[in-house]
């Protein structure tokens, strides 16, 4: 019988627990070592690079390496309980091995995506003030600009072929440096990961070091990872992530799956970068928690670096969003030989499209399951149960999730009501890192405020109908307009911009730029290329416009609803136009 | 030309490059490869009935000696060998495709090259030394099979063969017409304009109407890519084998002429039209948003 404020739980499989609302560990570092005591020797992390060269590392290897890493922070770098520790690579087996020496040494992990430019990092640096940086040897050019304002005393520099046996990681590391040149000199002071591993294995050896010591005390509420997100105000927010948000949610998404995964059998596609929220918690923590293997991408660009990974593994479950489900639909060796073994796929991060989802099934005879989620709910609240997914929803509440929409006044509206959406939960996050009016706008009572504007069948599926912020979601990344405007307005030939997100096939949504140019030469690419010098990539607009004068309030405030109101207009009508020039060609 | 010390390594080069081919494949490759047969099929009439064709048009209009003329139509009946291949992996074609249309072409060429150069030259009695064929087989097939075996084994002695042979691939592109410059700067300096333009042409010709065929009949374009380059580019080593098996002496060199020259010129060409095969492939693939990842 379902439960009547959550009448969603009767579509839930009979396997699904209906409560998930308390951890089962005290902490990460307790489920990391839990975990790697169960699975020992078995193969926990792959990384598969483009041409197949690969290495991995077991449960039991994981386990203890990120115990030497961990002692190294304390005991070498001097770290205490709670200091920050940025970690900037791309999936590598030096991700895991980092980011639970973090979390063992009782520390706070702070992500940062490694293709921002030196200008994004700076400012998250400035706001999270790390006192230690692990970043991977092809970012590394960046760290002087990025640490001038808040210098990062320890900078521990790895690879992306660490840990791989010797004859690949040496080709590798040749080709990096004389073909691609992709691997940047170093200018800071600095230790290299393994010195680091060998230090800290010293100090165990030695002194006795008892690294559990470092995180016993920690308890569900203490942080575990500030997971930034851009701001409204083009400043970036840590969204504070508990040790008992990241477990909790990690159980509530694998409740999903647990009839259809066995523990310590699968094989899992990790194409999503683990920077990012949800790869993070659903495929490092939770894919590790099932005892599963990892295979970790570096790089999914081009689309056919997955090639190899997909010939040399069984891959049973991936993760991924609809740009990377759709550009693999229409690869031909995907086409060609689809993955015998896999069982379902996980989408998120932006809506999937129907017709991707048809046709992935349609190819891989597999199910892919939509989630929804954000960055402060450590990211997953909903998820399409197998079997009864509904179209244009985003499915139904988590475990221990409730989901409801409010009203302008922040009264809670009745089902069927469109309203902004607000969810509540053990996963919602602590709040934001130092802003403490930032963390007040965005809840209502225990209830945090998604910015999304939904409405909520009265069985419980949800429909996201429109956006309350100004945020543009680009395959899974949030842009806000105002960081673009800010960077925009410093270009001398521009005199005003505006920056909205419109409709796009391939991302969802892109980045529209509209621009009052001061000099008529200004052209399209070159205030693209400016962009890049600043922006990372998925920030910089896709397209731009000029215009003579830009929409504004009497008050002289641009109006970007104006201008989103007119795209959308314009998107319509091409839309109705295709059909009809189809017709007349034919 | 070559004595046997030269001969024995650069057999042993190609094995270790064939090796290195190998391991970029799995069976289902081949699998694929034959599962749509119409590839295979286009490329084998491409190869036995356009590229004689070239050879037969080449020899008419243009003004060249009978044993000149001779040589480019050996050249021309001759089935691609391991630089196709090789080419063709440069490319982004399809190897498993080249490896097989390779096989079959010199398998069928033991009956199809006499009878097609009875129907252009009817008074030439060639004879096709078996034991040329079985080594080209062997030096194909086996170090192939051994690098798929290999890359299933362990996926990174896959990988790091694959690059291996690849490095060597280059080396050995680079060897043969560095080393065959010098070795034969007389022999260049004494041929006749229209024998250089038969030699080039030949290759030339032989890629582009490939190409042009392949893609007509519809061709994935790796497919037809993979079609162009094993049409032009033939197994200038049998056919040289071939011609000193079937005459001796003075006689032997001249007919030689044709497949030394285009053993040289198809080299350079295939590396250009590898480069702009290379291009046309990063051309066509998916743009991802920047965003994702």
């Amino acid at each position: 019988m379902a439960d009547p404020d959550r009448p969603w739980t009767a579509f839930y499989g009979p396997d699904v627990r209906t409560e998930i609302e308390a951890p089962s560990y005290r902490n990460l570092p307790e489920m990391i070592r839990a975990v790697a005591k169960t699975y020992g020797a078995a193969r926990a992390f792959t990384c598969c690079l483009p041409n197949g060269m690969n290495g991995t590392l077991s449960f039991t290897q994981i386990d203890e390496m990120s115990d030497a890493l961990a002692v190294y922070l304390r005991e070498v770098a001097g770290l205490a309980a709670g200091d920050r520790v940025a970690l900037q690579m791309p999936n590598c087996l030096a991700f895991p091995v980092a980011a639970f020496a973090v979390l063992k040494a009782g520390c706070v992990l702070v992500n940062v995506n490694p293709l921002y430019t030196a200008e994004e990092m700076a400012k998250q640096f400035e706001d999270a003030e790390p006192h230690a940086l692990i970043i991977v040897d092809m970012f590394a050019d960046k760290i002087p600009q990025a640490t001038s304002g808040h210098p990062i005393p320890n900078v521990i520099v790895t690879r992306v072929a660490e840990f791989f046996p010797v004859m690949p990681k040496g080709i590798v590391g040749l080709v990096q440096k004389y073909w691609d040149r992709s691997v940047k000199p170093v200018e800071v002071a600095h230790i290299r990961l393994p010195e680091a591993l060998e230090a800290g294995r010293s100090h165990i050896a030695k002194d006795r070091v008892q690294v559990d010591l470092y995180h016993q005390a920690i308890a569900s509420d203490d942080i575990a990872v500030l997971q930034y997100t851009g701001g409204t105000t083009g400043m970036p927010k840590g969204a504070m992530l508990t040790h008992g948000n990241l477990i909790v949610n990690m159980e509530q998404a694998m409740a999903l799956m647990v009839g259809a995964l066995d523990k310590g059998r699968e094989v899992a596609l990790t194409a999503l970068p683990l920077y990012h929220i949800f790869a993070f918690t659903v495929n490092l923590l939770g894919f590790y928690w099932l005892g599963a293997r990892n295979i970790l991408i570096p790089n999914p660009r081009p689309i056919s670096n997955l090639k190899r990974a997909l010939e040399n593994y069984k891959i049973t479950w991936m993760s991924g969003v609809n740009t990377l489900f759709r550009a693999l639909c229409h690869e031909h060796w995907f086409l060609d030989t689809p993955p015998k073994h896999l069982k379902f796929a996980g989408a998120g991060g932006m809506a999937l499209q129907s017709a991707v989802a048809a046709r992935w099934r349609e190819i891989t005879g597999a199910e892919v399951v939509q989630g929804y989620g954000l960055t402060e709910t450590s990211p997953v609240l909903t998820f399409e149960p197998l079997g009864k997914p509904r179209e244009g929803t985003i499915g139904i509440p988590l475990p221990s999730t409730d989901l409801a929409c409010f009203a302008e006044d922040g009264a809670r509206l009745p089902a069927g009501e469109i309203g902004e959406l607000g969810a509540r939960g053990p996963q919602v996050m602590k709040g934001y890192w130092q802003k403490p009016d930032e963390t007040a706008k965005a809840m209502n009572g225990d209830w945090f405020l998604t910015g999304d504007i939904a409405v909520m069948d009265h069985d419980g599926y949800v429909r996201i109908v429109d956006r309350k912020k100004d945020l543009v979601v680009v395959s899974g990344f949030n842009v806000y307009p105002n960081e673009v405007e800010d960077v925009l307005a410093a270009h001398p030939a521009v005199r005003e911009a505006a920056v909205i997100g419109v409709p796009d096939e391939a991302t969802g949504e892109a980045v529209k730029a509209f621009i009052v140019s001061a000099d008529p030469s200004l052209d399209t690419n070159a205030v693209r290329a400016f962009c890049r010098d600043h922006l990372t990539g998925y920030k910089v607009p896709k397209r731009v416009e000029f215009r003579d004068a830009l929409p504004k309030s009497n008050v002289g405030k641009i109006l970007r609803k104006d201008l989103r109101a007119e795209a959308l207009t314009q998107t319509a009508a091409q839309t109705a136009a295709e059909p009809a020039a189809q017709a007349a060609a034919d | 030309m070559v004595g046997p010390l030269e001969q024995a390594v650069l057999a042993l080069m190609i094995f270790v490059i064939m090796l290195g081919m190998g391991a970029s494949l799995t069976p289902r490759d081949f699998y694929l490869a034959l599962k749509r047969p119409q590839g295979l099929a286009i490329g084998l009439i491409s190869q036995y009935v356009f590229m004689p064709f070239i050879g037969f048009l080449l020899i008419s209009f243009l003004p060249l000696t009978p044993a000149i003329a001779v040589g480019v139509l050996i050249m021309a009946c001759m089935p691609g060998g391991t630089t196709s291949n090789m080419f063709t992996y440069f490319s982004k074609g399809n190897l498993a495709l080249s490896v097989l249309m390779t096989v079959t072409a010199t398998v069928f060429g033991v009956v199809l090259i006499p009878i097609i150069l009875v129907l252009y030259a009817s008074a030439l009695d060639l004879r096709i030394p078996g034991e040329n064929i079985i080594i080209t087989l062997i030096l194909l097939l086996v170090p192939v099979a051994i690098g798929m075996v290999l890359r299933r084994l362990n996926a990174n002695a896959g990988a790091v063969t694959e690059f291996m042979g690849s490095v060597l691939a280059l080396v050995f592109i680079a060897f043969l017409v560095v080393t065959w410059v010098p070795r034969n700067w007389q022999f260049l300096m004494e041929t006749l304009p229209a024998t250089y333009v038969a030699a080039i042409a030949l290759g030339v010709l032989g890629i582009a109407i490939g190409y042009a065929f392949a893609r007509v009949l519809r061709l994935h374009p790796r497919n037809a890519r993979t079609v162009a380059l094993e049409t032009g580019i033939q197994n200038g080593p049998l056919a040289i084998a071939i011609i000193a098996f079937t005459f001796t002496g003075t006689e032997a060199q001249s007919y030689m002429a044709v497949p030394a020259l285009y053993a040289l010129f198809i080299v350079i060409i295939s590396t250009l039209v590898t480069l702009i095969f290379r291009r046309a492939n990063t051309a066509a693939e998916q743009k991802l948003p920047d965003g994702l990842l």
